[in-house]
């Protein structure tokens, strides 16, 4: 049964079950089951509903226990809340008792609360007046113990109250004692700002100790940048006296570490205080003070022991780092430009020195070319020699400086490979090429000057002349592609622009040309000196029979001679035109006859004429000058018979010994011929020799 | 002539003598011949007729002997006076003079075909001869000879070796200057100085220019130029109008100006010729003309405008001319010795080669007009 039970809760058999159907059961039972097992059934049943029966009571003995319990409980509650209640009452009595006491004493104290009110706002006021009181002293006080921030603090806490009641009599004295004493403080600041042993800092704390002090900016500023100015002036004076004594290294470490440090901080200090939105006064301020560093460090750099290269370009290297670090700070265009000026300045400066150092030492090594043609004769020289070593020593020169001046390229520099400091290099070593070749030019020139020529040997003359020549033709472009190469190695991509080689070249010619003209004329002026002295000096009229050409035609034809032999080492000779007429002599054309006829169909003489650089041409201008004037000085003489003669002894000497010299003895026998014929018209008794005596007697003389 | 067509006359000798007449108004200029022949030396006078463009000359002999230097004189229109030269065979020796001689007439241009004839006849004339001046010692050589500025009665005269001022009249010296010791630089030639109240000569000494003071005799100059020239020093002329101021040129072909007062530098140098400088002269009318004759057979106008268009103190007047050569005249085919301007119009010259030609030649017309506007 018990199975069916477990099997089916709603089984309307199960009879724990709500749905139990006791006649269904009953039914199903009788049905089912056995006689006995019906009684089985009968007899459990029954002893389950007794058992049920006395479960029930006990239970709900039980709970009438608790009900009588809770009953008696309520009944004592009922009894306790009327005693509550009338504690209640008391309560709220009491209550309303202690109300009426408290407003009964609050009235009663109502008036001394005011009272003690009052008192303790006038204690405050009493509190802020001994402090205005105080004041005096206080700044005093404080000032005297150099706490000028705590004074300052004070004075404009001070400050408001003073201006409202300034007006008060009493406040006034305070007004105008605070005033002084403040005033006072203020000129502490300032003579501490112009104060040279004033610390960057402690000149800032003043500045902004002013500033609150309500002084005006733009005086502030001022005096702010005065009194730095008067800072940085000293380390100027210090840098000053420094640029005698020490290096340029040294010298920019120092400037570096002192000036231009104290410089930064004063420009931070400025931007720091008044944060100046125009920036007016600092850049020129900057520009101010930078402009004196730079003329300082000019004059380092023009001191003679800071012309080493490699020092110069270490203490430039070191200077323009500081400068760029600085132009960012001061913010100046202007001084950033000065800056690269600097380092242009120094590669000018340096590139000046070397020319001038080529041009002292070419004009040592000149002296040295002048002392050996004085010393020796001129033909144990070898003009070619001293051309070329000059030359090569010229050139050499110039290359080294180029070399020199390429180290301002390196690349570990600041402005190593900066283009403009290219330009600048590129500028300055074709400066040093052409101002030493215009200056060579020059100094040729001013030597070729007649004036100054005396004392020149006309070899000397050649050379240079031909030392000019040679540097127009291949010197100046040598140095041109020799510079373009240096510069391509040291800045690889930079382009140059071309140098004006043509000028240079001008320069050159036009001073070779000079040269030349000078030596043509010295020579011609020396033969012409002689032939002069010795035609004024000599008695024509009386002269005896000639026995041979005068040793003046001798020494004459010598110094024409050694012209020509000293052109020939040094200057081409072009080709001669044949000399077939040499033999002719000159009086085969009947001289007597002497007219203008004879003059027309001759070529003008231009005798002080620019003289072609090949030998020819130089012993040609010479031969013009001196023979020339032996045809002016015959005309200034009278002649007598033998004196004539004499003169054509001469003038055939002379033809026969100068007509290998020149390059063109057309001219050598028409000024010839004029001097024969001007001698037979100055003649009184003009008979001239037989042509054959006047050989023999050459041939003997 | 004015388009630089110059008039050419030619001479029979040698010439090396050229001087314009004074106190004229017609264009005449006297030419002295130098020859060694005997008795055949003349005077030419030539004169243009500046309308018609022609030339008139007339013949005078000269048969003292052959002239090296020949000046008309100041005073009087029809004096003049000539440094010779003559040889005599007898002694076989030349001796040197100076000699004053007066022109019958001083017209030119023919009036009537008498005149005509004898002047189309060459037929040389006579001149009074009035009085010469020998050296003391005979050999001895005379450069030159120069009318004194003001004073009729005295000339003076530069021998080879000093200066001596003689009375026209007398002959007799007045007053010698002579550099001291035995200098052996002999004088070239010299002229009084027309300022300094007359009375100082300057001398070219070889490269020197040297003024003597003729109130006394002398041996120390009042003033010099030393080194006037790098060569010798063969002319000088006194600037008319400026009285510090000289030209002077030499054989460095150099033609120089100088303010004596400080010698050490020209204060205008040009060097336009290509031989020696013979004469140079001043145009007495516009200051900034200078003429120029040389052995490089030209004769040179040269324009010295910016020192002469100079106020006292250094400014600029006006910019008339450039410096420099205006005109070259190449006319001459022999050395050019003397070179004048005409003492009657302002802007006509002649230069005189030695191959015996004279031109006449006139500055160019847009220069005078330059000058002049």
């Amino acid at each position: 049964m018990s199975e069916s039970n477990k099997e089916n809760g709603e089984n309307p058999l199960d009879i724990d079950s709500n749905n139990f159907n006791s006649e269904m059961y009953l039914e199903c039972l009788m049905k089912l089951a056995t006689l006995k097992q019906v009684m089985d059934k009968e007899a459990e049943i029954v002893k389950q509903s007794q058992f049920l029966q006395s479960e029930m009571q006990t239970l709900v003995y039980e709970n009438y226990n608790k009900f009588i319990s809770a009953t008696e409980t309520v009944r004592k509650m009922r009894s306790d809340f009327q005693i509550m209640q009338e504690e209640m009452n008391k309560l709220s009595e009491n209550i309303n008792k202690i109300t009426s006491f408290s407003s009964q004493i609050s009235d009663s104290l109502k008036e001394s609360g005011t009272n003690v009110n009052r008192l303790c706002s006038t204690r405050q006021l009493l509190d802020k007046l001994q402090f205005l009181f105080l004041l005096p002293s206080q700044l005093n006080k404080a000032i005297s113990e150099n706490r000028y921030a705590d004074a300052v603090h004070d004075y404009a806490h001070a400050q408001r109250v003073l201006q409202k009641y300034g007006n008060q009599p009493s406040f006034q004295s305070i007004q105008s004692e605070c005033s002084e004493i403040i005033f006072g403080l203020k000129k502490t600041l300032r003579d501490r700002l112009t104060d040279p042993d004033t610390s960057a800092s402690e000149l800032a704390e003043s500045v902004g100790l002013l500033r609150q002090l309500q002084e005006t900016d733009t005086s502030l500023q001022d005096i702010f940048l005065s009194c730095a100015e008067s800072r940085l002036d000293q380390h100027l004076k210090g840098l000053s006296i420094l640029v005698e004594r020490t290096d340029i290294l040294e010298w920019v470490e120092k400037c570096n570490n002192t000036l231009l440090a104290d410089l930064g901080i004063v420009i931070s200090c400025y931007h720091e205080i008044f944060q100046d939105k125009d920036n007016t006064n600092l850049p020129e301020f900057g520009e101010k003070v930078m402009s004196q560093v730079f003329q300082l460090f000019e004059e380092v750099v023009k001191r003679p022991e800071n012309n080493g290269t490699e020092i110069l370009i270490r203490g430039l290297d070191k200077f323009f780092r500081k400068l760029q670090a600085m132009s960012e700070i001061i913010s100046s265009d202007t001084v950033s430009q000065k800056a690269l000026d600097v380092v242009i300045q120094c590669v000018r400066h340096k590139a000046s020195l070397q020319y001038q150092s080529i041009q002292s030492q070419f004009k040592d090594s000149l002296m040295r070319v002048r002392q050996t043609l004085a010393s020796k004769g001129t033909e144990s020289v070898d003009l070619r020699d001293i051309l070329n070593s000059l030359q090569v020593y010229l050139l050499q020169k110039i290359q080294a400086s180029l070399l020199d001046l390429k180290a301002f390229l390196q690349n570990n520099l600041s402005f190593g490979l900066k283009p403009w400091c290219a330009k600048a290099v590129a500028d300055s070593c074709w400066t040093v090429i052409s101002e030493t070749l215009i200056s060579l030019s020059d100094m040729v020139k001013k030597m070729a000057c007649l004036k100054t020529s005396n004392n020149i040997p006309f070899e000397l003359l050649l050379i240079l002349a031909k030392l000019c020549l040679e540097l127009q033709e291949n010197g100046v472009t040598t140095l041109h592609n020799h510079l373009i190469k240096l510069l391509e190695e040291a800045a690889p991509g930079l382009t140059v622009d071309n140098k004006d080689t043509n000028s240079v070249m001008v320069h050159l010619s036009t001073a070779a040309q000079s040269a030349l003209d000078s030596e043509v004329v010295y020579i011609g002026q020396t033969a012409a000196q002689m032939l002069r002295v010795s035609v004024l000096a000599r008695d024509w009229l009386r002269a005896p029979e000639p026995r041979g050409p005068r040793a003046v035609c001798r020494r004459v034809v010598e110094t024409l001679a050694s012209a020509d032999s000293a052109a020939s080492q040094l200057f081409p000779t072009s080709v001669k035109p044949s000399s077939d007429s040499s033999r002719r002599t000159i009086w085969s054309r009947a001289p007597s006859s002497f007219s203008p006829i004879n003059r027309i169909f001759s070529e003008r003489i231009e005798v002080f004429s620019p003289a072609g650089a090949d030998r020819g041409a130089l012993s040609n201008g010479a031969l013009k000058v001196a023979l020339k004037a032996l045809v002016e000085c015959v005309r200034l003489r009278t002649f007598g018979k033998h004196g004539l003669q004499q003169l054509q002894v001469d003038v055939h000497f002379l033809q026969q010994r100068l007509s290998c010299m020149g390059n063109d003895e057309r001219l050598l026998n028409a000024l010839l011929e004029d001097a024969l014929a001007s001698a037979q018209l100055r003649c009184v008794d003009p008979q001239l020799m037989e042509p054959s005596i006047v050989d023999i007697i050459c041939e003997r003389g | 002539m004015d388009e630089g067509n110059s008039i050419i006359y030619g001479l029979e000798h040698q010439t090396r003598a050229l001087s314009p007449q004074y106190e004229s108004d017609a264009i005449r200029f006297l030419i002295g011949t130098q020859s060694l022949k005997p008795h055949s030396n003349q005077v030419h006078v030539v004169e243009l007729e500046e309308d018609t463009g022609a030339l008139h000359t007339k013949v005078f002999k000269h048969d003292i002997g052959e002239i090296w230097h020949l000046r008309c004189s100041p005073h009087d229109v029809a004096t003049l006076l000539t440094t010779h030269n003559s040889y005599d065979p007898e002694t076989s020796q030349c001796t040197m003079g100076v000699s004053i001689f007066k022109l019958p007439t001083v017209e030119v241009i023919p009036k009537d075909l008498d005149d005509l004839s004898a002047i189309q006849g060459r037929n040389a004339e006579e001149m009074e001869h009035l009085k010469t001046i020998s050296p003391e010692k005979p050999e001895e050589e005379i450069r030159c000879a120069e009318w004194h500025p003001t004073d009729v009665n005295r000339i003076g005269i530069v021998y080879e070796n000093s200066v001596i001022v003689h009375d026209v009249n007398t002959g007799a010296a007045l007053a010698s200057a002579s550099p001291e010791g035995k200098s052996r630089l002999k004088f070239t030639g010299g002229k009084w100085n027309p300022h300094q109240g007359h009375c100082q000569f300057a001398v070219l000494q070889d490269m020197h220019i040297k003024c003597y003071d003729t109130r006394t005799d002398c041996s120390k100059p009042a003033w010099s130029i030393d080194n006037a020239h790098r060569q010798l020093a063969r002319d000088l002329d006194f600037n008319p109008n400026r009285q510090f101021h000289l030209a002077s040129a030499g054989d460095d072909a150099a033609l120089n100006i100088w303010d004596y007062r400080n010698g050490k530098e020209p204060i205008f140098s040009r060097t336009d010729h290509s031989h020696w400088v013979w004469t140079v002269r001043y145009n007495t009318y516009h200051e900034q003309l200078l003429l120029t004759g040389s052995s490089d057979a030209r004769a040179l106008l040269t324009a010295a405008a910016s020192i002469c268009d100079m106020d006292e103190d250094g400014r600029r007047l006006s910019q008339v001319l450039e410096d420099g050569v205006l005109q070259s005249y190449e006319q001459h085919e022999d050395s050019v010795y003397c070179a004048e301007w005409s003492a009657a119009e302002p802007w006509t010259f002649a230069s005189l080669s030695y191959d015996a030609r004279l031109v006449l030649s006139r500055v160019p017309r847009h220069f005078k007009y330059k000058i002049l506007l």
